[in-house]
């Protein structure tokens, strides 16, 4: 479904960042760096609107030729960034929204462990096997 | 159309494009200096109207793009200059040929044409001529910029004509079909005559006139001409110039609105004309106001605001024009340049969004075949678009992307440079700054495998510029700063090519400034090894410095007054905190301890690594370490000797690694624990060297305490046996010796055994001193044994569980205490023959005393009245033969481990010459007794078979035994 998933920290250094490994992964590692300048700027122009009526989800934030980036940002400023193969038209607007509610839901728990600090990378077994069931959904 | 010009903007529509060029051998600098006069007259005020001309000069314009000139005017050539450089009236003619020639190139398009000619003197320059300048030098040209101003009047001269011309034809004659190049072979054959085709003339020939409007000044007409073209093209679906119109409609709606100029450039063209601009400047400003609005005629002014766009508006029909241009793949530049204006119109509005939209789309964009240049070019100008919106990260990409084009393989002469160049300007973007001070801060948080990948494009660029010195420290950059993100591979990559890079380049602490002014800090490998603790050592206790002791003690601070104030205290006691408590000494060896370990996975090496200090002279002494791979904490000791004396602080350290020599300053070092790093140096003492010619113990007899610092030798004696100990007292120091104290300390459980076992002349040594530096003097102790086993049956039993006494001998030299012998006695313990151990400069004897005999004393007595007999029996626990003889008796043969009674005739004697004491009753008559028997002891001479010796009875003989060596108080008539 995806082939690539990041979590990027509030100060926009990866937390997360896993690709098919099939791929190029420093493609991908470019490809999200630079979505954040579009994460950043609709970030900026959410600003103004109240905290409780944010929209989290930020839309295709922009389309390659071969990959569409979505990008999605807490309230807690850590977006997540989720490329996905522009080919595969099956996924609508809704499946990737939800698919980021289950990828914020997992990053919830994780930060609810006690022994994870804020701002460190994400070594989590839990996580990773969530990831990758949502990159395994290809076929 | 092909060369798409990137640099253009939305008020370029309004200039008229001049052409300055060279014609014949023209020198490269003075023409460009020609060239920025001439650019410096940008704005001409038109005489006796408002109006401003604004001009566009080019000294590089391809021909083809000029066929586009009717499509939009401002990219037609209306005016060439040409510079030449003619030294002789003979090759006049030829030149005044070559400048026809050249005219010819742009022919068609030019309203008018000048020549500069430099250098020709004589009477071809005297002849007036409107169409040809000439100067006698580059630098006699002070009429360049009023020619120029006359040669842009004849321009509008034209322009305006043309304007006129076109606005008033509207006699039903027939509007000439204006058309780009490739729409040419279209119209063959079409029906002229047709409606459809009249209109489509009639609407192109409307933007056009727009244009010329636009061009003449007039903001106006020229909304009003563009909306009456857009409305005439859409109704005959002509897309094409319907998106030049609405395009038309957005460059004068963006001049209307933005009137500082949307390129960002027009400051700097006016920069450059120095005194001249501010001329112009001064010329602009009745022009400015008439496009800002402010003008006379208020009707034009609502007409105006109604015609004019809206700041959104402008953006719907950009969008839409680039929409029409996509629909031809011919018009793919213009599309791109579009785009590109579209883009910086939107970056003046701040709407980032929208512009990425716009910038993306250009990206799409597929012009021909592009060459290596143009693609640099392209990816350049696309960096520079994201970097105007604020997309940073976007821009950086594409700036690394012109970088990589730039040393492309398929360029046959890769410019390496141009690549390294923009690869340094990439770094803001990847948020990597090439200071590792920046990376000292904690762990690394950032785009690691990005970061690294455009360090290793440095390191590789800065390689093939041909510049060791560079590679090597961005080489030394990565490998510091991304050492936790490399994997165990790398590292060993990295640090392989580093070495070989160092061989023929070593890495410095320099700054190294690049021709831009760029300076690159120096890397320090401060984990290289990782330093995890520093801590400065005392001096080895030999050679600590102690202070003499002054009569005032130690409590008086030497700098108040009082003797005593709570305030000093408390001061002192925060200085203590981080000052150190010991000192070092000048001219010795000072050492500091560093915990190190090593994270690379191969055994590293660290060559000549030495301290930094400040504040005290000093000689650092490198070591050089191997470090294990992946080592655990290992400790590493870094020497010195301060040469001169004060406070000394150790700043840091100095390592060579893989050919890179680095300074760490502790100050910089995260997670350092360090006790302090300041402390004082204080002179030069004496260093005095003690040897005993004595053979040394193995065993320590007691723990050595903090200040006091013991050798123990060793030394068997025999109960009265007497030996000379020689102390060797030698000065290995520079300074020399004048004091010395000697003290005996008998450390001794057992009070009662007393004896002097110890005996020197002090007077001796002390006449050979002060001791000069490499003198020896010498020390002679006598050990004399003495003790005395009688009575106490458990002595010996005592003696043979735990020793019996150990005595000190301190020395003091003036300063420092040095050495503290000490002498032992000892059951004999034959396994404790002197071993070999470190030889410091101190000896310490260890006397050992064996007890020959232990006894056991019995006083017979018989009623003698002034005679008694002391009846003793002689245990011999030694290994050896006795001979044993007392006064008035036989030698007495004792063999090993017997035991005989002996029989000693000894006179009564008196107490009553020692006055009795009322006040103390026992102890001092103990006291008394034991000097009395000392005398009696006198009378018990004992030869042994290896020395001749005393033994005292003294304090062994009992009470009951004492009363009956006392006279009878009875006086005995005679």
């Amino acid at each position: 479904m995806a082939v690539c998933i990041a979590v990027i920290a509030k100060e926009n250094y990866p937390l997360y960042i896993r690709s098919v490994p099939t791929e190029n992964e420093l493609k991908f590692h470019y490809t999200v760096h630079t979505s954040l300048d579009v994460v950043d700027e609709k970030i900026s122009a959410m600003g103004k609107a109240l905290v409780d009526q944010r929209e989290l989800y930020l839309g295709l934030l922009y389309p390659t030729e071969d990959y569409k980036v979505y990008g999605y940002v807490t309230n807690s400023r850590v977006k997540f960034v989720m490329v996905v193969d522009s080919s595969n038209t099956a996924l609508r607007d809704n499946e990737i929204r939800s698919m980021f509610r289950k990828l914020h839901n997992s990053y919830t728990d994780i930060m609810c462990n006690p022994f994870y600090n804020p701002g460190d990378r994400i070594h989590s077994r839990a996580f990773d096997s969530m990831v990758n069931s949502m990159m395994m959904q290809v076929c | 159309m092909s060369v798409p010009d990137y640099m253009q903007c939305a008020e370029d529509h309004q200039t008229l494009l001049v052409v300055v060029q060279p014609i014949g051998i023209v020198p490269e600098e003075s023409f460009f200096r020609i060239y920025k006069r001439i650019s410096a007259v940008s704005q001409v005020n038109v005489r006796d109207s408002q109006r401003v001309l604004y001009i566009r000069y080019r000294h590089h314009y391809p021909p083809e793009n000029n066929e586009w000139g009717d499509f939009q005017t401002h990219r037609k050539v209306v005016g060439l200059i040409t510079i030449t450089d003619c030294s002789s009236a003979k090759d006049w003619p030829q030149t005044f040929e070559k400048f026809h020639l050249h005219k010819e190139l742009y022919g068609a398009t030019l309203y008018d044409s000048r020549l500069f000619v430099f250098g020709l003197q004589g009477e071809i320059a005297e002849q007036p001529r409107t169409d040809v300048a000439f100067y006698p030098s580059y630098d006699e040209c002070e009429t360049v910029e009023k020619r120029i101003e006359d040669f842009i009047e004849s321009l509008f001269i034209v322009l305006e004509s043309k304007r006129l011309d076109r606005a008033t034809d509207k006699s039903g004659d027939k509007i000439p079909l204006l058309c780009v190049p490739f729409e040419k072979k279209d119209f063959v054959g079409l029906d002229t005559d047709s409606r459809h085709y009249k209109k489509r003339c009639q609407g192109r020939m409307r933007k056009h006139v727009g244009d010329l409007c636009l061009q003449a000044g007039m903001l106006q007409d020229s909304l009003v001409h563009y909306h009456m073209a857009v409305e005439l093209l859409r109704s005959v679906n002509d897309f094409l110039w319907l998106g030049a119109a609405l395009e038309g409609l957005c460059s004068a709606s963006v001049i209307y609105h933005y009137p500082g100029g949307t390129g960002g450039k027009v400051g700097s063209r006016r920069a450059q004309g120095g005194s001249l601009s501010a001329e112009a400047g001064n010329r602009h400003r009745p022009g400015a106001l008439t496009s800002n609005g402010i003008n006379a005629d208020t009707s034009a002014e609502i007409g105006r605001a109604k015609n004019c766009l809206s700041p959104e508006d402008i953006i719907d029909k950009y969008k839409e024009a680039i929409s029409y241009y996509g629909k031809y793949k011919n018009a793919g530049v213009i599309e791109l340049e579009a785009c590109v204006k579209a883009v910086r119109v939107l970056a003046i509005q701040k709407r980032s969004m929208e512009a990425s939209e716009f910038l993306q789309n250009a990206v799409y964009i597929n012009l021909r075949q592009l060459s290596e240049e143009e693609k640099i070019q392209r990816y350049s100008i696309l960096s520079e678009l994201y970097e105007r919106i604020g997309f940073h990260r976007k821009s950086a990409f594409f700036k690394r992307i012109a970088a990589m084009q730039c040393a492309a393989p398929s360029i046959p002469e890769p410019g390496w440079r141009a690549c390294y160049k923009l690869l340094l300007e990439t770094l803001p973007g990847y948020s990597l700054s090439l200071d590792p001070k920046d990376f000292s801060k904690g762990t690394h948080r950032g785009w690691a495998a990005v970061q690294m990948r455009l360090l290793h494009e440095l390191v590789y660029a800065s390689r093939r510029m041909g510049n060791p010195a560079l590679c090597v420290r961005h080489l030394s950059f990565l490998l510091q700063t991304m050492l936790d993100f490399l994997s165990d591979q790398e590292k060993k990559d990295v640090t392989q090519s580093l070495e070989s890079y160092t061989a023929k380049c070593p890495g410095t602490m320099e700054y190294i400034t690049l021709p831009d002014g760029l300076k690159l800090p120096p890397v320090p490998f401060t984990k290289l090894p990782i330093v995890r603790s520093v801590k400065l050592l005392n001096l080895p206790t030999s050679l600590r410095p102690h202070k003499v002791k002054s009569l005032l003690g130690q409590n008086v601070s030497t700098k108040s007054p009082f003797i005593y104030s709570p305030i000093i205290a408390h001061s002192r006691g925060e200085e203590r905190s981080k000052k150190i408590e010991f000192q070092w000494v000048q001219g010795d060896v000072c050492e500091v301890q560093l915990m190190v370990y090593n994270p690379m996975p191969f055994e590293l090496r660290v060559e000549n690594m030495g301290l930094l200090t400040t504040g005290v002279e000093f000689e650092s002494l490198p070591a050089a370490l191997s470090l294990p791979a992946e080592s655990g904490l290992y400790p590493v000791t870094l020497v010195g000797v301060p040469q001169t004396t004060g406070q000394i602080t150790v700043n840091g350290y100095h390592t060579s690694v893989f050919g890179v020599f680095s300074d760490c300053l502790l100050d910089n070092l995260p997670g350092v624990k360090t006790s302090g790093c300041t402390v004082e140096v204080i002179p030069a003492l004496p260093r005095l060297q003690i040897s005993t010619s004595l053979p040394r113990s193995a065993h320590t007899l007691q723990p050595s305490s903090g200040d006091e610092i013991s050798t123990n030798v060793s030394v068997q004696l025999y109960n009265g046996e007497t030996q000379q100990l020689i102390i060797k007292l030698e000065n290995i120091g520079a300074e020399p010796l004048e004091k010395l104290e000697v003290t005996a300390k008998t450390v001794n459980t057992k009070e009662k055994l007393y004896g002097d076992f110890l005996t020197w002349k002090l007077e001796d040594t002390l006449s050979q001193f002060p001791l000069k530096p490499g003198k020896i003097a010498t020390l002679t102790v006598n050990i004399k044994v003495k003790l005395d086993f009688s009575c106490q049956e458990n002595l010996l039993q005592d003696l043979s569980d735990d020793g019996i006494s150990v005595s000190g001998l301190p020395l003091y030299s003036p300063f420092r205490q040095v050495v503290k012998p000490r002498v032992e006695t000892k059951p004999i313990n034959p396994q404790e023959s002197s071993k070999a151990g470190d030889f410091s400069h101190v000896k310490v004897s260890d006397v050992r005393i064996s007890n020959i005999c232990g006894a056991h004393w019995a006083v017979l007595w018989f009623v003698l009245t002034r005679q008694c007999h002391l009846l003793l029996d002689v245990f011999n626990s030694t290994e050896h033969e006795l001979t044993i003889s007392a006064r008035n008796n036989e030698d007495l043969i004792l063999h090993a481990g017997e035991c005989q009674r002996m029989a000693i005739q000894v006179d009564k004697f008196n107490f009553e010459s020692f006055p009795e004491s009322p006040t103390d009753g026992t102890q001092f008559a103990n006291a008394k007794q034991l000097e009395e028997e000392r005398q009696q002891a006198k009378g018990l001479e004992i030869n042994s078979k290896l020395d001749i010796w005393e033994a005292s009875v003294e304090g062994v003989l009992n009470q009951l035994v004492l009363e009956h060596l006392q006279l009878a108080p009875l006086q005995w008539g005679e």
